[in-house]
């Protein structure tokens, strides 16, 4: 018998440097993004003094941070951002950036309304900031290879692991709503009016503030019958996530599947969750160190 | 890394990902994800605000006078917090100041409306019951 311990695929998983690399610079890219489109919401928050009540890193407290704090802290964020996607003096910059976003978005929850889709995107960042991404494709590998100074020398698994870890916060984020919606609704919210009524809902909270309803929920509410068996699917597909963990065809089917259903929630309820509707969400899925050669090949080919 | 660190934080990040289904607590950036998980009834209520005229007409705020935000789910979450703390009356202050710019406004309430949702989005229904929470000038804010 071999004294070699079992392989997990959790734990063991090798990837190179490029794949963890790549990404750093997509979920970089897209929370930098995200900070500078939402600029306006943050900012107003510096201005605000009533009805603060803290959660995640702000749990323990109930008063505002001051005004200059918080713009204190979007500059760090947007700053340590832009140096988390080039690779720049990332042993700083990627904890920096993971943290500045995490302090940001829960001071953003911290006045009566979670935003739940940002929970993932700062728990990647949490993960990617504090492994090794930046040992490819990155200022840091360029000023080392210009100083002829050798590339850190790590086994593929402290690559492939840090992805497998983004991968697990992943489908147990999917999981979790699969099973809050068994745990909070029932057999009801799968069977009974529940997901047309949750449609009207958001259409009618639209309506009354002032804003347009989403495109599809008045076909949506007017052909009712169909919403039972898609309230089953998203439940199934929720449930289903951790089959995404056996990758190949299994993963891109429940990719498929996931993405489906959140384009379905933005047509008819105007509820948009950006990391997966842009595919952020499941890029540790995937191989994506080939994605820039796949694209530059695609391109050649068309001219 | 060794491979038990590893298989220690791999371990430790599951927990942490689950304990929230396990004392059932929502929170950031660990979550029950609860959003749209309950069974929801036809008749709902709804915070919102309007602008009143001289003549008692309603009009229609848009988000950012509500709420100073484009994300309805923002403007709504902090109006109803705003109302369930007791502070209606300052937020209501805080849009008539936004709103003070809309020509022809005398007022602002702050408001829930209580629709029967479906009917609502298939004919237009009107609030079956409205509370008003608060209601301050806009002229003088």
């Amino acid at each position: 018998m071999s004294g070699r311990p079992a392989r997990l695929a959790l734990v063991d998983a090798e990837a190179p440097p490029e794949r963890l690399a790549a990404f750093r610079v997509v979920i970089g890219a897209f929370v930098v993004a995200y900070l500078l489109i939402r600029l306006p919401v943050f900012a107003q928050l510096a201005h605000r003094t009533d009805g603060f009540d803290g959660v995640g890193v702000f749990i323990a407290t109930d008063r505002p941070l001051p005004a200059a704090a918080i713009q204190m802290l979007l500059a760090i964020a947007v700053g340590a951002g832009c140096a988390f996607i080039a690779g720049w003096r990332f042993r700083l910059s990627g904890p920096l950036f993971a943290a500045a976003v995490l302090g940001l978005a829960s001071y953003r929850s911290s006045w009566g309304q979670l935003l739940h889709f940002e929970n993932l995107m700062v728990l990647y960042l949490l993960i990617v900031g504090v492994a090794p991404s930046a040992d490819a494709w990155s200022l840091d590998a360029r000023r080392r290879a210009s100083n002829e100074v050798p590339s850190p020398d790590r086994p593929p698994t402290s690559y492939g692991w840090p992805l497998r870890l983004a991968c697990l916060a992943l489908v147990l984020t999917y999981a979790i709503a699969g099973i809050a919606k068994l745990r909070y609704g029932g057999l009801e919210w799968m069977v009974g009016d529940t997901l047309r009524n949750h449609i009207a809902y958001s259409a009618v909270r639209l309506d009354v503030l002032g804003a347009d309803p989403a495109p599809l929920a008045r076909l949506a509410v007017d052909h009712a019958w169909v919403l039972p068996p898609m309230a089953v699917g998203s439940v199934l597909v929720e449930l289903a996530a951790p089959v995404a963990l056996l990758g190949g065809l299994y993963r891109s089917a429940w990719v498929a599947a996931a993405w489906l259903m959140h384009a379905s929630i933005l047509a008819t309820m105007l509820v948009g969750f950006p990391a997966p509707l842009f595919l952020v969400a499941f890029a540790p899925l995937f191989e994506l160190e080939h994605v820039p050669a796949r694209v530059t090949s695609g391109a050649r080919h068309q001219m | 890394m060794s491979r038990r660190i590893r298989i220690a934080i791999t371990i430790a990040v599951a927990l942490l990902l689950v304990a929230p289904v396990l004392v059932d607590q929502d929170g950031f950036p660990l979550s029950t994800y609860p959003m749209y998980a309950r069974t929801r009834g036809d008749v709902v209520g709804f915070v919102t605000a309007y602008g009143v005229d001289a003549s008692g007409q309603r009009h229609e705020l848009s988000l950012a006078t509500i709420g100073d935000s484009d994300d309805p789910l923002i403007v709504a979450g902090e109006l109803r917090a705003a109302i369930s703390a007791g502070r209606a009356d300052r937020r209501c202050a805080e849009i008539a100041r936004r709103a003070a710019a809309t020509a022809g406004l005398h007022s602002v309430e702050v408001v829930t409306e209580r629709y029967a949702v479906v009917d609502r989005v298939a004919s237009s229904a009107a609030p079956v019951e409205r509370t008003v929470h608060a209601s301050c000038s806009a002229e003088q804010a």
